[in-house]
């Protein structure tokens, strides 16, 4: 019981984190555009100010779709871990439910999207699938490689080999390189942001949206994001022993991966699929032969 | 006393039965259907696991030899539950079919032999009750298009049975035996060697392996609805049935291959496993008709069993068991709700359907349930063994298999998603406007199956105490388990505390959604488009070609297709040849035959 209440509150802090990052990222590029950029906080008032707007709803499905997605999504980040101290659940916070849980939360989306009858919504969601297909198959492998490496699938477990031992950064570096371009496939940052793509199908999957339930998905959203910066810091950079540490690796990793992004265009999402197969996969290949098959 | 014998006797003698009741009234035979299977079932699995199923052959000396193993009991008691829920759709199908009365006979025959396979002790006994099973669900599969998809499937059926009689006879040879214990616990040396091959080809064809896949979507995509439903939760369990004699229980002693701690047969066949998940993947991901699909997701899934039964380990075995398991309940599920749509619609094929949601929401959600669980997705039974695949995988660093398991299970994501898509979801078709929901009888069988997912995703240990009954009659150790957490090789499992925090994050979600504003309900045509002005729901549909972008990047056909046209032109030529030479009244043929009869005549002496 106890640790459900302390998920909760770690998917809480989550979301105020990875908000609060978002709305200074807003102002780091900002100023690289030589401009104020808005306030930090202003991701918080975007997203109250949907909740409490009166929108539409295209029948049954698109609202329930918004509620699986978000709850499952919800649920997720209730299993992460954020130190070496704060730890929802001891033991059981397997890297796969991460993997796989977050899926039933993407599913609730696509399910609602498709559901709108918006074919740019279909077209998002096909695309956002696709590049999953992508990205997700070399991370994997990676994440593999350090299940048997460091002997245990709980993330918190990683945690601890690599604070015993060395950082994956180091001892994987070719993953490293893997991880770092999966995770911007991930957050859905350009060069592979496809599945949105403003200018082109009107922001794919959320292009049917307003109000709470466009609030709600934008929650998602920076839940979603906490997730995957939270998993790449654990898998990689060595979790963290103290609060401090994780804010300063989360925000370090968050903003790398957006100034990259503001550094690209756009790929096509047919060249997304090649360059992930054609490059990283064999990378990951390689790093798990040189590691495992030695 | 209930003997299997009399249980199978007694399966035909109801089966002959309803070909006669069925003369006279239709509805009353597939009422007897449902009835005869749903209480062979019963007694099955309860006389099985109570203990006093008896194996005394009584009424067929010297043919019939059947002992009640708990493998045995594993595969009747899933394939008999599969055989009974799609029997509850034969009172509305059956007027369908070309055939109707025989079409009960040979459903109740299949069940028969079905029962016969898995509860014997010889190898004769147990070809002949696969065959069976090959030659009654054969007449099955013409019942309502053409004969051509029989064709396939007898071909691809015979290179499993005929590599299973070459087993067999080769082992009766060597031993002078066909006992099944006794055989496959003496066999060593080379001759293992050529069984386990021999067996494994057996198995690959039945389960629809690579090289073999082909057969399955076009045999399931083109038989009667429910009879696809039953090839892929039932009638192809034979192979993994198979695949656990062959590969699991008999160990040639070979060459290690000490990367991945494997012989290096398992790992061969591990690594056609791989192609046919990634293939099977591929392929379903590219298909417009909605039983295609799904029939070569059967192919990866099977795939996946194949994969997790070369390991050799305890954890493997376990999961390869589960995955048979828990893809049964979900294929066929699955292949249940397209037949709802089919049968109210006339058509399975996804760029013709949309909207179906708004017109039948239970099968929807049956259908939903089932692809979660066929994805691999928490917190249904597909991830269990999903789960207990990758550690099997990951302990043993096989890495190429990895990868080909994980582009399989994000695959799925993409093909289960363009039926939920492009059938079910998007814009509500006028054309579709009179569909009504599936008839009860027919939504019975799917809901038990959803609840059956569920269930197994959400308290898998029960289903692995039962599966451990099973591995530990084959000298594996139990999976290690406690309380309801399943313990794997890297990692603590808890399935009921992963679906306990999604209830409670879906129920936050819920109440926060409550308190926010109400929304004002719009029609599906009331959408974004970019100031155009659209007015037909089929141009605001999208389905046709749903993966375009990803489907350009490789060829249409998988590379065994070529290989098999080439067989078949082949054939047809030496068939041609034969019939010119000696089936034709053409004068110049008759002209030829009768200088070569007067030369022999003439000139016979000489050669």
């Amino acid at each position: 019981m106890t640790a459900i209440l302390i998920g909760i509150g770690t998917a809480l802090f989550g979301f105020a984190l990875q908000t609060t990052v978002a709305g200074i990222n807003r102002k780091v590029i900002g100023r690289l555009h030589k401009r104020y950029g808005p306030p930090f906080y202003q991701e918080f008032l975007d997203i109250f100010k949907l909740l409490s707007k009166r929108a539409i709803t295209h029948g049954w499905i698109y609202d329930f779709g918004v509620i699986m997605a978000v709850g499952g999504i919800f649920a997720t980040a209730m299993f992460m871990p954020v130190t070496i101290n704060w730890i929802p659940f001891v033991g059981t916070d397997n890297f796969f439910i991460f993997v796989y849980l977050l899926a039933v939360g993407m599913l609730g989306m696509a399910m609602s999207a498709s559901g709108t009858g918006n074919p740019l919504a279909s077209i998002g969601v096909m695309r956002a699938l696709t590049q999953m297909l992508a990205y997700e198959v070399p991370f994997l492998v990676i994440v593999a490689i350090i299940i048997k490496v460091s002997g245990t699938s709980s993330l918190s477990g990683i945690m601890e080999y690599q604070q015993a031992n060395q950082w994956f950064m180091v001892l994987l570096p070719l993953g490293f390189v893997v991880g770092c371009i999966s995770l911007l496939g991930m957050l859905g940052k350009k060069p592979f942001e496809t599945f949105i793509a403003p200018a082109e199908i009107a922001s794919g999957p959320m292009v049917e949206y307003g109000g709470k339930q466009l609030g709600l998905l934008f929650i998602m959203m920076e839940i979603t994001h906490f997730i995957e910066v939270s998993l790449f810091v654990h898998l990689f950079l060595g979790g963290a022993s103290t609060l401090i540490g994780f804010l300063l690796k989360y925000f370090a990793v968050y903003t790398a991966a957006n100034l990259y992004s503001w550094l690209n265009g756009r790929f096509k999402i047919d060249q997304v699929v090649v360059f992930f197969y054609k490059w990283i996969l064999p990378l990951a290949a390689i790093q798990a032969v040189w590691v495992l098959w030695r | 006393m209930i003997s299997v014998e009399y249980l199978i006797l007694g399966t035909v003698l109801s089966a002959i039965l309803t070909y006669f009741v069925s003369l006279f009234n239709r509805k009353l035979a597939s009422a007897l259907v449902i009835l005869v299977s749903s209480i062979v079932f019963g007694i099955y699995t309860y006389s099985g696991y109570s203990g006093s199923l008896s194996a005394v052959v009584e009424l067929m000396p010297n043919f019939g030899y059947f002992k009640v193993t708990e493998l045995g009991l594993f595969f009747t008691t899933i394939v008999t539950f599969i055989i009974a829920m799609v029997s509850f759709f034969h009172p509305l199908y059956s007027e369908r079919y070309a055939h109707p009365h025989a079409f009960q006979f040979l459903y109740l025959l299949v069940l028969a032999g079905v029962i016969g396979v898995f509860n014997t002790n010889n190898f004769i006994t147990l070809f002949v009750f696969f065959e069976i099973v090959v030659w009654a669900s054969m007449f099955l599969v013409p019942m309502s298009k053409g004969v051509k998809p029989t064709i396939t499937y007898f071909v691809f059926s015979t290179v499993g049975s005929f590599s299973l009689l070459y087993a067999i006879l080769y082992m009766a040879y060597g031993f002078g035996s066909t006992d099944i214990d006794y055989v496959l616990t003496n066999l060593t040396g080379t001759p293992a060697l050529i069984v386990y091959v021999l067996l494994a080809v057996a198995a690959f064809a039945k389960l629809g392996a690579y090289p073999f896949f082909t057969w399955l979507p076009d045999v399931l995509g083109e038989t009667p609805d429910p009879v696809s439903a039953l090839m892929s939760g039932g009638i192809e369990k034979l192979g993994a049935f198979i695949a656990v004699l062959g590969l699991v229980r008999i160990a040639p002693t070979t060459s290690y291959f000490v990367a991945v701690g494997v012989p290096w047969q398992n790992y061969i066949i591990g690594l056609l496993a791989g192609v046919t998940i990634v293939a099977g993947t591929f392929m379903a991901i590219r298909q417009d008709d909605a039983k295609r699909l799904l029939a070569y997701s059967s192919a990866a899934n099977g795939g996946y069993i194949l994969l997790a039964l070369t390991v050799g380990n305890t954890v493997g075995f376990t999961a390869g068991l589960f995955h048979i398991f828990a893809h049964a309940a979900a294929s066929t599920a699955a292949f249940l709700a397209i037949a709802v749509v089919s049968y109210r619609t006339k058509t399975s094929k996804i760029s013709e359907l949309g909207g179906m949601i708004h017109h039948m929401p239970i099968t929807y959600v049956v259908y939903l349930s089932a692809i979660i669980s066929m994805a691999g997705i928490p917190p249904m039974g597909g991830f269990i063994s999903k789960w207990l695949i990758f550690q099997t995988l990951i302990q043993n660093n096989m890495i190429f298999l990895a990868i080909a398991a994980f582009m399989g299970s994000i695959g799925s994501f993409l093909y289960v998603f363009r039926i939920l898509a492009g059938l079910f979801l998007g814009q509500k078709l006028p054309k579709y406007k009179d569909v009504k929901e599936a008839p009860i009888l027919m939504l019975v069988p799917m809901i038990l199956l959803t609840i059956l997912s569920v269930v197994s995703g959400v308290v898998p240990t029960y289903f692995l105490t039962w599966i451990a009954r099973v591995t530990t009659s084959l000298g594996y150790p139990a999976l290690a388990t406690s309380d309801l957490q399943i313990v794997g090789f890297n990692g603590v499992l808890d399935a009921p505390m992963i679906a306990l925090v999604f209830g409670v994050g879906v129920f936050i979600i819920f109440i926060l959604f409550l308190i926010f504003p109400k929304s004002r309900k719009v029609g599906l045509m009331d959408t974004y488009t970019a100031g155009e002005f659209i007015y037909t729901e089929e141009l605001l549909h999208y389905s046709a070609d749903f993966y375009a972008p990803l489907e350009r990047l490789y060829r249409e056909e998988p590379f065994v297709r070529k290989i098999y046209a080439s067989i078949r032109s082949k054939i047809m030529e030496l068939g041609d040849f034969v019939r010119y030479y000696f089936f034709t009244n053409k004068p110049e043929v008759t002209v030829f035959w009768i200088v070569v009869v007067l030369l022999i005549v003439v000139w016979g002496g000489i050669l």
